[in-house]
This record gives structure tokens, sequence and C-alpha cells, in this order.
């Protein structure tokens, strides 16, 4: 089957950093500063629930760590306009344009990658076809091992 | 926040104040062989900023009596829950809000709510009892909110 996915780059650790950067004071060596944020991130670990990085609990956070790591695992890639399939990103409904950022998740839907991170971070599912992503990475790791 | 607009039968939808997009009235008409026939029911949209990650919230303004729609009119089904996975394992991820529901997936999910109500999870219990009980009652009921719903 033909695949026009680009190859993952270098893992994007702009996630990890974005968590980071709420303590100020060791984010000074980590190179250029994140990209502008409107204000703390606030993440929903379950539903109904909204917490800056200090109001979580433990549980909460290493599931949130866990979730940003399955998140960097997933392809990213540079919309090329080879993929004819796929015209516009179904979350914020706006066309994919050249050197749009992509996510492609393992069911091989693909949105931009901004969108897509943000609500995987809320509910780890395929927005097009609800095919949970953990399940589908797994099934994914088996069929190339 | 992208809000497409579509014609769909059973109800029409708009903008409150045409400068504020996170506010929307629509008018859904009952559907044919149910109670609620012949009603136009006035409903109010509210978008979150965060939309489309999370739902908007829908509550209707005229006066209705459905087991899924509790008395101050806000209406409960689970695509309109916040997306995420329940500690209590009550409703599939799947069968929450996901960011491809639009103006016109919600109000298909109305309707068909408004002709199939779900008395397993009811807002109002009273009218969850009746619809189950007291069919009769639960008509009668309707039928005066449609009448009022008629003269406004």
């Amino acid at each position: 089957m033909g695949n026009c996915l680009n190859t993952p780059t270098a893992d994007d650790i702009s996630l990890l950093r974005g968590s980071d950067s709420q303590d100020g004071s060791e984010t000074a060596n980590l190179g250029p500063p994140p990209p502008y944020q409107e204000s703390v991130p606030i993440y929903h670990p379950s539903p109904n629930v909204s917490r800056t990085v200090t109001q979580l609990t433990e549980e909460e956070q290493i599931k949130i760590a866990k979730r940003l790591g399955l998140i960097q695992h997933l392809p990213t890639g540079v919309h090329d306009g080879c993929c004819k399939k796929t015209k516009e990103c179904v979350i914020c409904m706006g066309e994919f344009i050249l050197g749009d950022r992509l996510r492609y998740l393992p069911c091989m839907h693909s949105f931009h990658k901004d969108c897509i991170d943000d609500w995987l971070m809320r509910s780890f599912t395929c927005p097009s076809c609800m095919e949970p992503v953990d399940a589908a990475l797994l099934t994914t790791y088996e069929t190339n091992n | 926040a992208e809000l497409n607009k579509h014609p769909v039968e059973g109800f029409s939808a708009g903008l409150i104040d045409d400068d504020d997009i996170y506010h929307w009235e629509v008018l859904i008409i009952g559907p044919p062989d149910t109670p609620f026939e012949g009603g136009f029911f006035k409903a109010h949209l509210t978008f979150p900023k965060d939309y489309p990650l999370k739902p908007p919230k829908l509550r209707f303004v005229t006066d209705i009596w459905h087991p899924n729609i509790d008395k101050t009119g806000d209406v409960c089904i689970s695509i309109l829950h916040e997306p995420g996975e329940d500690k209590y394992g009550y409703e599939r991820p799947e069968e929450r809000w996901l960011p491809i529901h639009t103006v016109e997936t919600i109000m298909v999910s109305v309707i068909s709510m408004l002709t199939d109500p779900n008395d397993e999870s009811p807002a109002n219990i009273d009218a969850a009892k009746e619809w189950r009980e007291n069919k009769s009652e639960f008509r009668k009921r309707v039928a005066r909110c449609v009448r009022k719903s008629q003269e406004s």
C-alpha cells in the first residue's frame, strides 16, 4: 500500500519544554525560549477538571507525563500537498496549507499538529474514527516487530 | 472557532448578537410522530473559548418537559459531555464530545433525543418516571408545552 507519510523528524521536545517552563529558573539553559503562550498551560486530566501544573495531583502528573511521552511517539510532518485524500483538519476545519505542521495518528488520520496535540491531552481517541490511540499504537508496535 | 451553517430539516440556527460568535440561538421544530410535534422550541447554544476542544452547552429557553432536559432547560446528552476518560467508566470516550461535532450534528442528536428519550440517565427524574410509567400524563404535559411554544 502506498504511503505518503513523511519520516518522523527527531523527537519533538517542545511539548516537554512547554510543561517545564512553569519553573522559570530552570529553562535558562534550554536554548531559545518556548514559543509565546497565552498564559500558564492548563491541563485537563479528566472531564470537567482544569488545572495548572502546580494544582495537579501526583497521579495526574504521571498520567500527563505518560500522555506527553506517547504523543511524541506519533509521527509528525509538514504538509507537502502530496496527500490528496485529506484536505482539511477536521478539528479547526481549516484547509491544510503547504508547510503546515501535521501529526499522523496510527489510524492514518492526520490533523494540524497543534490542533490534535491539544485534543489528545484531553482524550486519547482519534476524533475522526474514535479509535483509542493507545490501543492503535500497540498494534503498530506489534506489526512492526 | 469556526462554526458552519448548513440548512438541516427540523431546526434553524443563528447568532443572538452578530458580534458574539459564542452565543447562538436555535429554533427546534418538534419532530413529527412524537409528542413534541408542532412545537417550536427555542434554545441557546453557548460555546466555550476553547471550542472545539470542549463542547458547547445547550439550554432550552422555551419550557419543555423531557427526561433528558432538566428543569432549568439544560440538555444532558452524552455528546455534550466533556471529553476524556471517565473515572467511573460510565460513558466511553467515543460517546462523549468530539471536536468534529458541529451545530448540525448536535442538533441531529437533540432531535433524536426528542424522538427517543434515554431514561437510563435522566436529567429530569419526574419526567423520566412519567415517561416510563404514565405515558398519557407525559403526553398531556408535553402537549401543554407545545401549545405554549406556539403562542410565543
